[in-house]
């Protein structure tokens, strides 16, 4: 449907290439389906939606001369970034032109610190309020007034040690005792050592954090061949169906947080099921579509409303009245995208839900209620 | 102290390290016959990892014939990249040498990403999954049989430098090149065949580290990592690469075992500090090492 206002700007440094192209390919074809759906439902207030993206290859310089080049040639009011490390590293920019606000790939803890990222904001819960998420979980298991035991097993990164003392501190606060803390190298080769260490002080569950896949396998195949009957649990980007088709049978009980719907769930809502059909028609060969094509579609949908709320409210497009739009956001229907209505608060959205691995059925299905942080 | 903890981490840490040594010795044999260091190792490790997943995997083969395949493959990469890229880089300056095979790399993960895509990757299970056990001490299994036949590798290669006219070719050539042209040695053919060993070493540690580690275009950085055990052993010794593998493997994994996991690359690399202000040649090394 053509619209005769100008065009709407969804701006993006997109990792088609590198490290993160596994899940970039995905998050681009969710802003790519998202655009065109809502520009078959009319744009946003009659402007039509135009998605500009550059691959990066999860290079911040590329992130940044992307970033650069748009803007350049475009007026932007929305923009994806693809590594905490870019959108930290443009944030000055971002903070100084205040033309645009940003989301991405990124759950970093620190992009919801208002002071410094107040043109940034989290599509989901920040990995510190995914911790919260599990452990609230875990606290609900207990048994006769005990509370379970929890190891964190995080990757030596920014990524993976983000959320690890908000989670001592909230683990604390639920009286779950953390019996063990094992930090790995990123891309290890074996965590057979650190395997040992956890069979010493068996914990009722382990918290991944900073993974994709591996070591999560191994250290779910190691512990099991030891006998020990532990839980395995991680966070967004280590909750995806990749987990299940490579893994297969050992996958099974593996728990996820996951802030949005799967995609093949059994739940429903008109925007999940508008989704699923401009998936269907955009690509009919490609059958399940991963997290990151949720996450990209719900970036797009964020960016909607907010765009929506300032020019329904007279405002002109720029980063603070987008700000102030986007914290606006309460108890918002996201059509089923995310199981119940949702509110925006510290520039993230901290709801998330447990599901958990069945092997059989080769999916996720959901073993909590949809779990809100204050 | 508990010893038997010790004693588990221990022999962790030295199968582990078995692996580095076999991934060195990929580097040694290159260096040691050819002086080219080889910087895209780790790259030839990961397509022959990714090979072993497209028989064993993809085209459903035994994983047994699939493993031989996927080395050979690897192998014959080496052979070919040798002749078609090394070879017309003869009498050219080292530096020119090493760019051109980290070139060779990246066009190897580029090419990889074509072919298998980016996601992350697990290889089809062949090795035994019975929990393994020396006395009380529990090794992981895909570990203990990787280093197995890890080592059974080293083996015969020792016998082969050792026995062999091939072995003896290359040790000449690797000693004295110019005597080794007047003997009758065909000194191109020993570089190329030095290329073949060095990537079929490195291709079978790449299907068994990807067995304990999975898989990924980014694979080939452990190839890097390993740079360290070389340095410290020595580039061009084939020995100072078994110990300082075995050394290095074992200290990574009790630095990260009783320090913390963030420990073990600084415990690696105050060793290579140490190592090159005394031994800047390596532990085994010859001393007119240019090192790069």
């Amino acid at each position: 449907m053509a619209q005769d206002k100008e065009p709407i700007v969804f701006g993006g440094s997109i990792p088609l290439s590198g490290v993160f192209a596994f899940a970039g390919v995905h998050l681009h074809a969710g802003l790519t389906d998202y655009t065109s759906w809502i520009n078959s439902q009319g744009g946003i207030n009659g402007h039509p939606v135009k998605y500009v993206m550059e691959d990066t290859g999860y290079e911040v310089d590329r992130s940044v001369a992307a970033f650069k080049k748009i803007t350049g040639s475009n007026t932007v009011p929305v923009y994806y970034g693809d590594s905490t490390g870019f959108m930290k590293t443009i944030a000055s920019e971002l903070n100084s032109r205040g033309t645009t606000l940003m989301s991405g790939a990124s759950f970093a803890t620190a992009l919801t610190d208002n002071e410094q990222y107040p043109y940034q904001f989290i599509p989901g819960p920040n990995y510190s309020q995914m911790f919260g998420i599990i452990l609230e979980y875990i606290a609900s298991q207990g048994e006769g007034g005990e509370k379970p035991t929890v190891a964190f097993v995080y990757s030596d990164t920014e990524f993976g040690k983000d959320p690890i003392e908000n989670g001592k501190e909230k683990a604390a606060e639920l009286g779950i005792d953390v019996v063990e803390e094992i930090v790995t190298k990123p891309g290890s080769v074996d965590v057979s050592a650190e395997v040992l260490k956890l069979r010493r002080v068996r914990p009722d569950y382990v918290v991944f954090h900073g993974y994709v896949l591996s070591p999560i396998n191994e250290f779910m195949v190691q512990m099991r061949q030891m006998g020990l009957d532990t839980q395995f649990m991680g966070t967004f980007w280590s909750s995806d169906k990749l987990i299940i088709n490579k893994m297969g049978e050992d996958a099974d009980g593996y728990m996820g947080v996951m802030p949005y719907n799967y995609y093949d769930s059994q739940e429903s809502g008109p925007m999940l099921d508008a989704l699923r059909a401009q998936a269907e028609k955009s690509d009919p060969e490609a059958g399940y579509r991963p997290t990151g094509y949720m996450q990209g579609w719900f970036n797009a949908m964020v960016w909607t409303e907010v765009v929506k709320r300032t020019l329904d409210a007279g405002k002109e497009l720029n980063a603070k009245n987008m700000a102030e739009s986007l914290s606006s956001i309460k108890d918002w229907d996201t059509g089923g995208i995310i199981g119940v209505p949702v509110t925006a608060k510290n520039m993230s959205f901290p709801v998330g839900r447990i599901w958990r691995v069945n092997a059989k059925e080769g999916r996720y299905e959901p073993v909590s209620d949809w779990i809100q942080l204050d | 102290m508990d010893w038997l903890f010790f004693g588990e981490i221990s022999l962790a840490g030295l199968a582990m390290g078995g692996l580095y040594a076999l991934i060195a010795l990929g580097f040694v044999i290159i260096y040691k016959a050819t002086r080219v260091i080889n910087f895209a190792i780790g790259e030839i490790m990961m397509f022959a990892a990714y090979l072993f997943l497209a028989f064993a995997g993809g085209l459903e083969m035994s994983p047994w014939v699939a493993l031989p395949l996927a080395v050979l493959g690897g192998s014959i990469l080496g052979g070919v990249i040798e002749k078609v890229m090394i070879r017309p880089m003869l009498g050219e300056s080292p530096i020119s040498v090493v760019m051109v095979t980290i070139g060779i790399a990246s066009i190897l993960v580029g090419l990889v990403e074509l072919l298998w895509g980016a996601d992350p990757q697990l290889l089809p299970r062949f090795l035994p999954r019975e929990p393994v056990f020396i006395g009380e001490m529990y090794l992981a299994p895909k570990i203990a049989y990787g280093f197995l036949i890890g080592a059974a590798l080293l083996i015969l290669y020792l016998l082969y430098f050792r026995f062999s006219r091939g072995g003896v070719a290359l040790r000449a050539t690797a000693s004295d090149q110019a005597a080794a042209y007047s003997m009758g040695i065909n000194v191109r053919r020993v570089f190329n065949l030095a290329w073949v060993f060095g990537s079929l070493a490195a291709s079978l540690a790449g299907v068994l580290v990807a067995a304990t580690g999975g898989l990924s275009p980014q694979f080939g950085a452990i190839g890097l990592s390993v740079l360290v055990v070389v340095i410290v052993g020595g580039l061009d010794s084939i020995l100072g690469a078994l110990i300082a593998g075995v050394f290095i493997g074992w200290l990574e994994t009790v630095a990260g075992a009783y320090l913390g996991g963030e420990y073990r690359m600084p415990a690696t690399f105050a060793v290579l500090a140490v190592i090159l202000v005394i031994r800047p040649y390596g532990l085994f090394g010859t001393h007119e090492i240019e090192r790069v």
